[in-house]
């Protein structure tokens, strides 16, 4: 019997002093994750709109003053509006604008999907026109390294520019991602909507398809807006 | 009594090259697989093998005294997951994108079977001295290996060092090529089935 107890007041102050030891590293390092993530999420918008290209290993200044320079957060109302800050409703949905020399270049809109493990979190860059993505890039995700974990990498992800979210018939149909390569499967009048999918990741495609989808759905009022202005 | 006699000597300079744990031991491939891709994130894995397996040898026998007999194995699980967790938020505050190009392989050190197997053969029997200079000694010898084959993986694979072109264009001007081989897992299959073979021939002598 005393056996037993000896293990469990082990086991318990060895829990404590472990468990203290964490939330201690933890909160202390917490300010400077935060910092990180933020970064990454600022790097991430630049890299869907092209105004970083490769993987290269910028400093944070540099990352920060390109995007003071050329980003702007703003939201959109139900009606498809522009809205800034001040003015912003409760339901209305956050976009990024790339703007050089005043003229909006293109809209990154927050895209949030489910994936297979967890959710996928990322942008999705459309040019001025409404229809064209500029690119697709991905912040955060817990696929599988090497299977569908490769979404988060430039081969996959460079596929999106150019790609448009509309079919012939001026439906939205968003970018879905194909079950292999596009030149094979997809017939050549649809390609323009798909990109080449992952071998071994047919889930994480499915649902990363699925997220787009609904994502810009719920931004159809501004792409119309847009979309009207350019005709 | 010379220096390269002492036991202390021999705990820490047997895992590097005789009983190495990757190549003589065949243990931890998963990681050396994994992250050998490019040398930058083979350092910094091993960096974190070797801190988690030295202080995790150190802190399991600092207690193996107190520690009963039949939750040892939960023990020893929770002390490393602690160190492989301070590793991995550690990473995630100074290091984020090499964290983020390791993923889940920093978490999976947990599991690496050098740290449970130094912790069962080695900690649990012996004093925190000799305990910390063999975790530090088998961590080198991980990290050998791993730095070995990510040389051999980048360089081949990718014309590159730490992220620095170091193949000449002239080289790829006239017709040579990046091996795409080296930059996938069987690559560094090759390379290690390499290692192993070298090392048991000239330990053999």
């Amino acid at each position: 019997m005393s056996n037993h107890i000896k293990s469990i007041i082990f086991a318990a102050v060895l829990s404590i002093v472990c468990g203290s030891l964490l939330t201690l590293a933890s909160t202390g390092l917490k300010e400077y994750q935060l910092k990180n993530i933020a970064l990454d999420k600022q790097k991430n918008i630049l890299k869907s709109v092209g105004l970083i290209k490769e993987d290269k290993a910028l400093s944070k200044d540099t990352i920060e003053e390109l995007y003071t320079n050329s980003i702007r957060q703003m939201w959109v109302d139900f009606e498809g509006k522009i809205v800034p800050k001040q003015q912003k409703g409760t339901k209305d949905l956050p976009v990024y604008l790339h703007v050089k020399n005043g003229n909006i270049q293109s809209y990154i809109i927050p895209v949030d999907s489910r994936g297979l493990w967890g959710r996928i979190s990322g942008y999705l860059a459309l040019k001025k026109d409404g229809v064209t993505v500029s690119g697709f890039s991905v912040y955060n995700h817990s696929e599988t390294p090497g299977l569908g974990g490769e979404i988060e990498k430039r081969w996959f992800q460079k596929n999106f520019a150019g790609k448009k979210i509309i079919d012939d018939r001026g439906k939205l149909v968003s970018v879905a991602i194909a079950k292999g390569r596009v030149a094979d499967k997809i017939p050549e009048s649809r390609q323009k909507n798909f990109v080449d999918g992952i071998s071994g990741a047919t889930l994480t495609g499915k649902f990363l398809s699925g997220g787009l989808k609904l994502t810009l759905i719920e931004y159809e009022p501004l792409l119309k807006k847009i979309q009207k202005k350019e005709d | 009594m010379k220096i390269t006699r002492t036991k202390a000597f021999k705990v820490f300079f047997t895992p590097i090259w005789e009983s190495n744990p990757v190549s003589g031991q065949i243990l931890g491939i998963c990681s050396a697989l994994a992250v050998t891709v490019q040398l930058k994130t083979a350092i910094v894995m091993s960096l974190a093998l070797t801190f988690v397996l030295a202080f995790s040898n150190f802190s399991i026998s600092l207690m193996r005294n107190l520690i009963p007999r039949n939750i040892r194995i939960i023990v020893e699980l929770t002390v490393i997951a602690t160190l492989v967790i301070f590793a991995d938020q550690v990473l995630k505050a100074f290091l984020y994108d090499i964290s983020k190009q390791l993923s889940i392989f920093v978490g999976l050190i947990i599991t690496n079977c050098i740290i449970m197997g130094r912790a069962e053969t080695y900690a649990l029997g012996n004093p925190p001295f000799l305990s910390l200079l063999d975790g530090i000694g088998n961590g080198l010898g991980y990290s050998q290996i791993l730095i070995t084959v990510a040389i051999i993986r980048e360089l081949l694979g990718a014309g590159k060092l730490f992220g620095f072109q170091v193949i000449p264009d002239a080289l790829y001007a006239i017709g040579y090529k990046n091996m795409g081989f080296m930059v996938l897992a069987p690559g560094a299959f090759i390379a290690i089935g390499l290692i192993v073979w070298l090392q048991k021939t000239v330990s053999k002598e």
